[in-house]
């Protein structure tokens, strides 16, 4: 019996294969999150406490911390299908959706509208999307234990750091300027906040009749003005940064070079800021004392509309549509060069799952450029993973969603 | 919240440990789970986070991670903590033994009922035949007396003669009568 219990054990060990996706970068990811609660050290120290009944064996020590819903789902790639918006957690590799929101115009003062969004938060206590309609701007850190919030007047002097696993605000980071944009870097340790002197989600009533359906009722934003006048650097841990002022140029015709909302992010190393300009050279580049720099060589050809941006080991950056009238496909560049590398399937490449694998939104073979999904690509296969449902509805109506990505 | 400049330092050797060394982790962790994937990524996954916590104090870390593996299985066991259904490939009442059955078949019906077992029997199962331990040694790693280790064990085996009536057969009988216990619902 023992020898046949010992050969059975042998042989389950041997069909089990490698853990799957970036194992490592998960516990790390996960292990950032927890640091802010104690952990009482693992029971190795404790051998002198001999139980007398394995019945009565104590619970490990050193887990006061508890669970995050996204870490029991440990499978390579969490798909809902049929779920459109999600309502359970979608992940795939090391990334997953910790957030989206639905946008919809609501009425404001001075027949203006304001782009509102709805947030639907990964609850870490359910593993569920939540919704809440307190927040206008949300991005998650790495591990998707903490989100870094602005309240829905905006701009706003305080910046919310939201605990996903209780849904409370774990702490405000005050700020002197108006904030309007929040995010957090790639390592989570530092948030860059967009500083606006007005809201600049707020659409005006135009002259004229956009959609040509006879009434002068459409709203647009004021493509000739920009509210933006610089960007915050902050430490999360102790709320303390820099605020730089950042006047908004204009290009040779007087045309403002950045969107209403345009806000600043973390280059890949998390070591400068850049936006996105709607004019060459495509992105601006600043040290966090707000200093114009030169792009990092890595990234001196990302196109800042593509989200997915580098890949994790940074020998790959996501490119934009290369795909024909009836079909969808995007392109793999080489950051250094700009070359393309590789032609892959998706529509719009949203962030990166492993080296070799993307999120992407893409559309059903021969169905409108609206009717998309989440799907997982893979470089060199045409295999496309659904990821969840299809969205529904044209854009702007509220069947649509727009996702954050995260490290899980 | 953040990772202090120490913790990034260890984050290499973290990362080349867990390169190296998670597949045989992870293979005795589905052990621990009685052959259910998920949650032995779940249970490596937080031992392994438990132990990058303290990365700089430890000496032998895969030692380490192991006896944190199977503390926690235990520990999971008895509070009953995140109950999980545990997945067999094989129900064990669809593969009855008949007479000169192969040895495989025999093997799939002992894996099943391996999967039956309650979270304790399986971990001390697992320390004594996969992990070749004594005694002694198992009593220390789950901080139990050595003749817990041994009384558990000869139930563990009583117990899968019980699951696996065909096993019987090959193996001599037991002491004690065994008395038949609903299935339990694994951690």
């Amino acid at each position: 019996m023992d020898d046949m219990v010992r050969s059975a054990l042998r042989d389950m060990a041997e069909e089990t294969g490698p853990p799957t996706g970036d194992l490592a970068g998960r516990v790390v990811a996960a292990r950032r999150r927890r640091r802010t609660r104690t952990v009482v050290g693992a029971a190795l120290a404790t051998t002198a406490a001999v139980i007398a009944s394995v019945l009565a064996v104590p619970a490990l020590g050193g887990d006061d911390t508890p669970q995050l819903a996204s870490q029991t789902r440990t499978d390579d790639v969490v798909a809902h299908p049929k779920q459109s918006p999600p309502r359970e957690l979608i992940a795939a590799g090391r990334t997953a959706l910790a957030a989206y929101a639905i946008t919809e115009n609501v009425k404001a003062p001075q027949d203006s509208r304001i782009r509102r969004k709805t947030w639907y938060l990964l609850d870490q206590e359910s593993g569920k999307y939540v919704k809440t309609d307190k927040w206008s701007v949300v991005d998650v850190a790495p591990g998707m234990r903490t989100a870094v919030v602005l309240e829905q007047q905006l701009p706003t002097r305080r910046i919310g750091l939201l605990d996903l696993l209780t849904g409370e605000i774990e702490r405000w980071i005050p700020v002197e300027q108006g904030v309007a944009g929040v995010e957090f870097s790639p390592d989570g340790r530092k948030v860059v906040a967009t500083t606006y002197s007005e809201n600049p989600d707020r659409l005006f009533k135009l002259d004229y009749d956009l959609n040509a359906d006879g009434k002068l009722n459409d709203y647009d934003w004021d493509k000739n003005t920009s509210y933006r006048t610089g960007f915050y650097v902050l430490d999360v841990d102790s709320g303390e940064g820099s605020w730089s002022e950042v006047p908004v140029r204009h290009d040779e015709h007087g045309m403002v070079e950045v969107n209403l909302r345009q806000d600043f992010a973390f280059t890949d190393s998390g070591k400068l800021v850049y936006s996105g300009l709607m004019v060459e050279p495509g992105n601006r580049y600043y040290d966090f004392a707000g200093k114009e720099t030169s792009a990092p060589a890595n990234e001196k050809h990302l196109d800042w509309s593509v989200e997915a941006r580098l890949s994790p080991n940074g020998k790959l950056a996501a490119g934009g549509f290369a795909g024909g009238a009836r079909t969808t496909a995007s392109e793999i560049i080489d950051p250094y060069t700009g070359k393309r590398l590789h032609k892959t399937r998706g529509q719009q490449l949203l962030a990166w799952a492993d080296d070799n694998r993307l999120i992407a939104w893409d559309i059903a073979p021969d169905t409108g450029e609206f009717r998309q999904q989440l799907v997982m690509v893979t470089i060199g296969s045409d295999k496309v993973v659904p990821l969840s449902g299809f969205l529904k509805g044209t854009d702007g109506s509220s069947g649509r969603w727009s996702p954050v990505f995260t490290t899980r | 919240m953040t990772m202090s400049a120490r913790d990034a330092g260890y984050e290499d050797s973290f990362r080349l440990f867990v390169e190296s060394r998670s597949a045989a982790l992870l293979r005795t962790a589905v052990l621990l789970s009685g052959g259910d994937r998920h949650a032995a990524e779940d249970l490596l996954q937080n031992a392994l986070v438990k132990a990058l916590g303290r990365w700089h104090r430890i000496d032998e870390p895969e030692a380490y991670v192991r006896q944190v593996l199977y503390r926690q299985q235990i520990g999971r066991w008895r509070l009953k903590w995140r109950r999980r259904e545990v997945s067999v490939s094989v129900p064990p009442e669809a593969k009855a033994a008949e007479d000169g059955a192969a040895a495989a078949d025999l093997r799939v019906v002992l894996r099943a009922a391996l999967g039956r077992l309650t979270a304790r029997q399986r971990t001390v199962l697992v320390l004594r035949y996969f992990e070749d331990l004594p005694e002694a040694e198992v009593a220390s790693l789950l901080g139990c007396s050595v003749g817990t280790v041994r009384s558990t064990t000869h139930r563990s085996l009583a117990r899968l003669r019980t699951l696996a009536p065909e096993l019987a057969a090959l193996a001599p009988e037991v002491d004690e009568p065994v008395h038949p216990r609903p299935v339990e619902v694994g951690p």
